[in-house]
């Protein structure tokens, strides 16, 4: 088994508030991996240590068998994070955006304009493309900010609420999308989703996070039929003790 | 009345006045940034008299009859006057500084006579120029009113005055140091003015590149890419000190047109040459104050980008860099005035903390070949540059540029300094 994340007894704590628990976790290389809980339960604390953007209180994180707190630069070659509420440079055209981004992993400018064609693609947003970002939708924005992450097809793509702000369509066209990458190019996913549906039909393993910590995890099906529920909004509220 | 219209702006001024930001920006401040300049001009003018109640002047007297003794008499009830026992002028100069003087009168041996029988009479009066500042020249002015009361009393236009500058310890001929006074307003006010504009725009640049990236978002996604931390940080410095620079040399080609203005009032036979007087700086002087500038310059950059840094939008880093502007604004308009080795000690020291003072110090020594003060200025800049850009880069280095926060409420800092976001 080859193992892209492990978190082992990582704790997170802003002043005197502990977001992140002593989580332990692990992900498989070339897995989609959904992290699923209610708002402030630690979901995006925990893809921000992993994305290294934060340093752990305390406890360990690994991404390819890098230390993210020593090895972060090296961490930050092979991965790419979508935030929640990520933004683009209203100034620059969704075309320069992707030419922006793809230059930091191109090695030359055959590869360069593959990547970002390879984006044009995913986003489909056509000649906008040539508007400047200002002009764009929510929806169309966090399109772009989508082809953003997965043009260059890195090691593991880090998505916070990648479905967030589009329409059913194209929710549909991103799920899609994510499963040809990881299927065609090997891409690990870890994603976070308030979306019970979306998780159940796109991810192959998925965690339970409650206050910081995990409460369950496994395959959606086996996590269904362990707690004798129809769907996982049910098996969340049941572990949780809501229901 | 329009409908709605006071609803709205009670819900205006609540919002406006409960945002701590605005509160100081618009109102405190100024309200201790105006005493504050107050006090400066009062300062200044009150130098300016006292340096001009000090004026001391050595007297050659080539004249041995009781009209000149009674016009150096005159004189003292004014100023300090000193006669010195030389031959020529040449031999005065090198005394100036024994007597701490600034003024040099040579009475023709002709004075008496001519006096006697009101007819006219040269007396050529020289005057040191140091490049003090604005209100330099001041002693030219005294010698103005001096001979114009003499005149009074004896007779109409008998006293004829020729002045002269002493620049660098040599004697200009035929040149009126408030003549070189107006000529060197440029130096004089155009650096702190440049200084002012150049900083407080480039600041708000800075300030405003770095709260954009939080507001619209963009940052997070910034921080992960595979790039060097510093370059993030070296990249925002850059680019508001290539905008800055352009916005200068767009404002200082207007300048210098209405610069143009004050040498027509030079009097076309004068033939100043700037040069030849060494008014103008070096090559190397130059050089040691682009480096100067640049340094202050780069100082200012990095602390609006560590202060802009703990703002949450750009509104709030606008605000949050305007608390620097008076540390820019005060010496410049101070030195706009006075020179700094005029200023008491407890001010000068202050003066000298200030990294933004030395550019202006940097202009007036520069232009009087004093590269020591300039070389110890650039050093002292570019020493606190470093310790700035040092918490700037660690600051971009750790995870406190996507958390950190300054908390205004009650104008104190919160209880950590800081507060962290986190879902």
């Amino acid at each position: 088994m080859n193992i892209a994340i492990e978190l082992s007894d990582l704790t997170k704590d802003f002043g005197n508030i502990r977001a992140l628990n002593h989580l332990n976790l692990k992900i498989e290389t070339g897995d989609i991996f959904g992290l699923i809980g209610p708002n402030g339960a630690g979901k995006t604390t925990a893809l921000r240590v992993i994305s290294t953007l934060l340093l752990p209180t305390s406890g360990s994180v690994r991404v390819f068998n890098l230390d993210a707190v020593h090895e972060s630069a090296e961490i930050r070659k092979i991965i790419t994070y979508l935030p929640e509420e990520a933004g683009i440079y209203r100034n620059l055209s969704g075309w320069e955006y992707l030419e922006f981004m793809a230059k930091f992993s191109a090695k030359n400018k055959d590869q360069l304009h593959e990547t970002v064609k390879e984006a044009a693609e995913i986003c489909g947003l056509g000649e906008r493309l040539k508007s400047r970002a200002k002009t764009y939708s929510k929806g169309m924005k966090r399109r772009l900010l989508v082809a953003r992450a997965l043009m260059t097809r890195p090691k593991l793509s880090i998505l916070d609420e990648p479905t967030s702000g589009l329409d059913v369509l194209y929710s549909y066209h991103v799920r899609e999308i994510i499963k040809r990458y990881v299927k065609e190019y090997g891409v690990t996913v870890l994603l976070s989703s308030h979306n019970m549906l979306e998780v159940e039909h796109l991810c192959d393993h998925v965690a339970l996070v409650n206050k910081g910590q995990i409460v369950t995890e496994g395959k959606p099906q086996d996590l269904k039929d362990k707690f004798g529920s129809q769907n996982l909004e049910e098996v969340f509220a049941k572990v949780v003790g809501f229901a | 009345m329009l409908k709605g219209f006071g609803n709205f702006l009670l819900k205006e001024l609540k919002e406006l006045i409960r945002d701590p930001k605005i509160l100081l920006g618009m109102i405190v401040v100024p309200l201790i940034m105006f005493p504050v300049l107050g006090g400066i001009m009062s300062f200044s003018m009150q130098s300016a008299q006292e340096s001009a109640s000090k004026t001391t002047m050595l007297v050659l007297n080539h004249d041995t009859g009781v009209n000149s003794t009674e016009f150096i008499a005159f004189l003292n009830s004014s100023i300090r006057v000193f006669p010195i026992n030389a031959s020529t002028i040449d031999e005065v100069v090198p005394m100036l500084p024994d007597y701490n003087a600034t003024e040099i009168i040579e009475i023709p041996a002709n004075f008496t006579q001519n006096v006697t029988a009101k007819t006219v009479v040269y007396v050529k009066f020289y005057s040191v120029y140091t490049g003090a500042g604005l209100l330099e020249g001041i002693g030219s002015s005294i010698i103005d009113a001096i001979v114009v009361q003499f005149n009074r009393d004896i007779a109409p236009d008998i006293l004829v005055p020729q002045k002269s500058a002493i620049v660098k310890g040599k004697i200009i001929e035929g040149v009126d140091p408030r003549m070189l006074a107006n000529l060197m307003i440029s130096q004089a006010i155009a650096m702190p003015i440049t200084m002012m504009i150049l900083l407080s725009y480039s600041m708000q640049i800075a300030a405003t590149s770095v709260a954009m990236e939080k507001e619209e978002k963009t940052l997070e996604t910034l921080l992960t890419l595979p790039m060097d931390r510093f370059a993030i940080l070296a990249g925002k410095l850059s680019g508001s000190i290539i905008i800055a620079g352009v916005g200068v040399i767009a404002y200082m080609i207007g300048f210098n047109f209405y610069l143009g203005s004050f040498s027509s009032a030079i009097p076309s036979g004068a033939a100043l040459d700037l040069e030849a007087l060494g008014l103008v700086p070096s090559l190397l002087g130059y050089l040691l104050l682009g480096i100067s500038l640049f340094v202050a310059l780069l100082s200012a950059l990095a602390l609006a980008v560590i202060i802009s840094s703990f703002a949450e939008d750009v509104r709030g880093a606008q605000s949050v860099v305007g608390y620097i502007y008076p540390f820019v604004f005060i010496p410049s308009l101070l030195l706009m005035y006075l020179d700094v080795n005029a200023l008491p000690l407890p001010i000068k020291i202050i003066i000298y903390a200030i990294p933004y003072s030395h550019p202006i110090i940097a202009a007036k020594a520069v232009t009087m070949g004093d590269y020591l003060t300039v070389g110890l200025g650039i050093a002292y800049v570019a020493a606190f540059t470093l310790v700035v850009m040092y918490v700037a880069s660690r600051l971009f280095a750790t995870e406190k540029i996507l958390t950190a926060k300054l908390k205004f409420k009650g104008l104190r800092r919160a209880k950590k300094g800081t507060t962290e976001e986190f879902q």
